[in-house]
């Protein structure tokens, strides 16, 4: 031994560890990723100023239980003292400056030199580093224990260029230290690297990273190699795909490969796009890199432009991720493009499964929408269909604004065969508002309940006239339930009336509904509300006069008989139209069906008595 | 045929949404499926969930309603529902009832009796009752009744029935901007401007809460930079309609043009708002701003949601200003009325 020192890191290394452990890492197997992250580091810089230069890391795993080690070598640039000095020292130095600035900071590195190693501490008691720098100087060890002690010294024997480091794993880590773990973690997040990534073992050596692929670099060869693109992909995301779009930015510095899920994803799914940085897997979940609506894809990103938050596994949020994402998505964008142009087929496929991104995407691109609109699904009075088809009826599509509505008319719509377009799921009710003006020669229109009528055929004024009584009678038999009668003729005739109301009146249903459930304060609360509107709110019961009943109902009207029958028809069209009833419409029913019963035993019997 | 989703089909196709008017319309009919078949706990289950998506994206009124029929069944069966969420459901209610004028500030002080009652009665501490008393004499433009809740409420102990710390902070920013102390309001802002308090809301909020303060003391490069963040951070959701008010009022003072694209980007969600109190500030900020812009650029149309009930020219600013002015000021004069003094009409002076 030479020259030793002992040195003390500035900082409390245990506690340092412990948050670097609990709380910047998602789990102890990135102690990998950073050993990796180093090693390209110092291949890059190598190559740097060694142009052609051919990088390589080996890892070799040797012995057996508590004698189980790793070694991870590269032929990098290697460290001097001072380097070693410098890097560990970056740590205590940002401590000063609290946890911010160690995090923050612009380098042309991937990695933190110092930072990464520590991370090597959740799976291992001790790390020693050889290291020769391709300046010269002596070889140097470095070891380090997560106590905060490390040694330095100058080794005897010179060492080729490049950095080992020695790990020798802690009984808990031991699945971190498997071949067989080893190798898939490696090829994880090594998978993209420019050289050849082994994994020595038992004698066995593995190039864990054999093939390259040579669309890497050049996304746009990937429409070529279809069957090679799909097969890496499943291979590296663990899902079968089917369809890609390579993604490019202009700088070229960012460039990917978006293979389209192979089933339908919820809205709020989680984006987990995996993402390489200088070819090094940085993240297998970053979120933000492509906009909110493309969550029909898993990507495959390599870039070399971006900046990556401590954890290394997201990227900061700022301008230029800002600019790289909308590249992106405008990539995405233009492969959806490209097949409305020319694969309908392929992007009918993709939107049947993808429905809901398209819809999203649509209602922000008035362009995209006027591309891909023919193939977006819409529910209408016609079935489920497509609204190109829906189009080339030459009808005015009319819309509601939500499933309520749409639930209140689409019956006695589609028996005036009326097309009308459910607008209560997400997107729907926007995207038919902007069609007009996306499509030409296209009419959409937003239909309120209460407009329904509007196709119903108006009774003349003579023949109103003879329903008078009978219409005033049904007006105040409904008052209690503030709803008015009104007479129409409509299809279907078997139906004998149609309830419908206004936002304002459906918004008073519940309010009285709620009232009767609630306690008494609350109750007085509402109370205090539905006074405010309950001038404007007044639902309508339709009585079709093409209807044989509703012509005797209007034809002889009863002081005793005709309130009873509008009442008993009122709350049979609540039932029809699954509202929920208020405890008084409950009782009419109630009341209502015994006095039937009744009245129609009595007629029997008295029929009896006659004969 | 199928028009009828059962209610197990709905609440998995709702929690598949985000919030919006869209989950909100999914989540009634759920609930109403579970009303016509009878299926109270179902139905019990909807409901909470109306509760919480129609409190955060503008539907108060559906949250009430949704709410108060909650709360009478649970009275009616207390062993049968959770009483935790239940009441952590009625601080939202609580907080949104002075935004309604035609509820009277009787019945809202009795509201917050209740709360208070049912806090203790469960063992909560009772500093969620003071702070909303706070909260809801602040509403009023009582400031010494709600100074002498805030002195009570800060010295009483947190616990899980407690709005977070960075909620909490927030109000007291509030209580300092109503009092007219700006300096003193950059000091309570800081702990969230710096990042060391903040949940869902904050500090979308509080960016341009601030925003005001920062112009009149002149700090205006300050102020610059959180209107940028801050409507990165609201843009798009109809939950803010309050604070797109509030960007708008400084805008119109700093930069009229950007002011208008929040204006047009925004309209859509205020004009659909149940919150008649954000609805208003919205709409007087929205009045201020289109006179500032008709000086600058007075050939300008306005961009109009479709769904917008105005019949006169888009381009005629001034009317449309009036128009704005005219519904906040009505709705002001409904507050005052209510408040019994001119608290709201001043703000919006």
């Amino acid at each position: 031994m030479t020259a030793s020192n002992e040195y003390r890191f500035q900082v409390n290394l245990s506690g340092m560890i412990q948050i670097l452990s609990n709380h910047l890492y998602s789990s102890p197997k990135v102690f990998l990723r950073e050993l990796m992250q180093n090693a390209t580091d110092a291949i890059t810089a190598r190559t740097e100023a060694e142009p052609g230069y051919q990088g390589e890391v080996r890892v070799e795993l040797t012995g057996t239980g508590e004698q189980l080690t790793m070694m991870v070598e590269d032929n990098g640039i290697g460290l001097t003292e001072a380097d070693i000095h410098e890097f560990l020292a970056m740590i205590g130095q940002s401590s000063k400056r609290g946890q911010q600035a160690l995090l923050d900071g612009e380098t042309s590195f991937i990695g933190r030199f110092g930072i990464g190693l520590l991370s090597c501490f959740m799976v291992s008691h001790e790390i020693v580093m050889l290291t020769q720098s391709a300046k010269g100087g002596p070889s140097m060890e470095w070891r380090g224990k997560p106590d905060g002690t490390y040694t330095i010294r100058q080794l005897d024997t010179q060492l080729s260029p490049g950095t080992k480091v020695y790990l020798r794993c802690t009984p808990d880590a031991a699945h971190y230290f498997e071949p067989d773990y080893v190798k898939e973690a490696l090829f994880y997040y090594g998978a993209l690297l420019p050289y050849p990534v082994t994994l020595h073992h038992d004698g066995a050596q593995h190039v864990v990273n054999s093939e390259t692929p040579i669309w890497l670099m050049d996304p746009a060869l990937a429409r070529s190699r279809r069957s090679e693109v799909l097969a890496f992909g499943e291979r590296l995301l663990g899902e079968q795909f089917q369809d890609f779009i390579p993604l490019t930015t202009a700088s070229g510095r960012t460039g990917g490969i978006a293979f389209v899920l192979p089933h339908a994803v919820n809205l709020n799914a989680k984006r987990s796009h995996r993402v390489y940085l200088k070819r090094m897997l940085i993240s297998e979940k970053a979120e933000n890199i492509l906009p909110e609506w493309a969550f029909f894809v898993k990507c495959l990103i390599w870039t070399d432009e971006l900046q990556p938050t401590a954890s290394r596994e997201h990227f900061y949020e700022n301008e230029k991720l800002e600019e790289v994402r909308s590249e992106l998505g405008d990539a995405l964008r233009k492969g959806l493009a490209d097949m409305a142009e020319s694969q309908t087929e392929r992007l009918q496929k993709l939107i049947r499964l993808h429905a809901l991104s398209m819809k999203a995407l649509a209602v922000q691109d008035q362009a995209f929408y006027a591309m891909i609109h023919r193939w977006l699904p819409f529910e209408s009075t016609r079935g489920h269909r497509e609204l190109g088809e829906l189009i080339d009826e030459g009808e005015t599509l009319y819309f509601t604004s939500s499933v309520d509505e749409y639930r209140q008319i689409h019956h006695v719509a589609s028996a005036q065969s009326m097309l009308v377009i459910n607008g209560g799921y997400i997107y729907d009710s926007d995207l038919m508002a902007t069609l007009p003006m996306t499509v030409q020669n296209v009419h959409t229109e937003r239909l309120q309940p209460d407009q329904v009528s509007m196709s119903f055929t108006d009774v003349p004024p003579a023949e109103r006239n003879q329903y008078y009584d009978a219409l005033r009678l049904a007006d105040s038999a409904l008052q209690r339930f503030r709803c008015r009668a009104e007479v129409k003729g409509f299809k279907p005739s078997d139906l004998p009336v149609l309830f419908t109301l206004s936002q304002e009146s459906s918004t008073l249903r519940a309010l009285e509904k709620a009232s009767e459930e609630s306690t008494e304060l609350f109750s007085s609360v509402l109370g205090s509300l539905s006074s405010n509107m309950s001038s404007a709110g007044y639902s309508t019961l339709y009585l079709n006069v093409s209807n044989p009943i509703i012509q005797r109902v209007l034809t002889s009207p009863d002081d005793q008989m005709t309130p009873i029958a509008i009442e008993m028809l009122y709350v049979n069209a609540l039932m029809m139209g699954h509202y929920a009833m208020s405890k008084q419409e409950l009782e009419v029913l109630n009341q209502g069906i015994v006095r039937f019963i009744d009245w129609g035993l009595r007629a029997n019997t008295d029929r009896k008595g006659d004969a | 045929m199928k028009t009828e989703m059962d209610f197990e089909e709905l609440m998995d196709e709702a929690y598949g949404l985000p919030n919006g008017p869209a989950k909100l319309g999914m989540l009634e009919e759920a609930a109403r499926v579970a009303d016509v078949n009878g299926m109270e706990e179902e139905a019990y289950e909807a409901r909470s969930e109306i509760v919480e998506t129609a409190t955060f994206c503008g539907y108060p009124m559906k949250a009430l309603i949704a709410f108060s029929w909650q709360l009478g069944k649970f009275d009616q069966q207390p062993e049968e529902y959770d009483e935790e969420t239940l009441m952590w459901s009625y601080k939202w209610i609580l907080g949104k009832m002075p935004d309604f004028p035609e509820i009277s500030r009787e019945k809202i002080l009795e509201l917050l009796e209740d709360f208070g009652r049912r806090f203790k009665s469960y063992g909560y501490s009772e500093r969620s009752y003071w702070y909303y008393r706070f909260r809801i004499f602040m509403d009023f433009g009582e400031l010494e009744e709600a100074g002498r809740s805030y002195d009570r409420f800060r010295t009483m102990d947190r616990d899980f029935m407690s709005d977070c710390e960075a909620c909490e902070q927030d109000e007291i920013m509030r209580y300092f901007l109503l009092k007219g102390d700006d300096e003193k309001v950059l000091e309570v802002a800081q702990p969230i401007l710096k990042g060391r308090m903040s949940c869902a809301e904050i500090p979308h909020l509080t960016l341009s809460e601030i925003l005001m303060p920062l112009y009149r003391l002149g700090r205006t490069a300050e102020a610059d930079k959180h209107q940028t963040k801050g409507y990165r951070l609201i843009k798009g959701q109809n939950d803010f309609v309050q604070s797109f008010a509030e960007q708008m009022d400084y805008l119109t003072r700093m930069n009229p043009a950007k002011g208008i694209d929040v204006l047009e980007e925004t309209l859509v969600f205020a004009t659909d708002h149940e919150d008649p109190y954000a609805k208003m500030l919205f709409y007087a900020r929205a009045a201020s701003l289109l006179r500032r812009w008709a000086e600058e650029s007075p050939e300008y149309r306005l961009r109009l949601p479709a769904s917008f009930p105005y019949e006169g020219d888009p381009g005629d600013l001034l009317k449309l200003a009036d128009y704005f002015a005219e519904h906040a000021q009505t709705a002001a004069a409904k507050f005052d009325q209510r408040n019994g003094n001119r608290h709201v009409s001043s703000l919006i002076e």
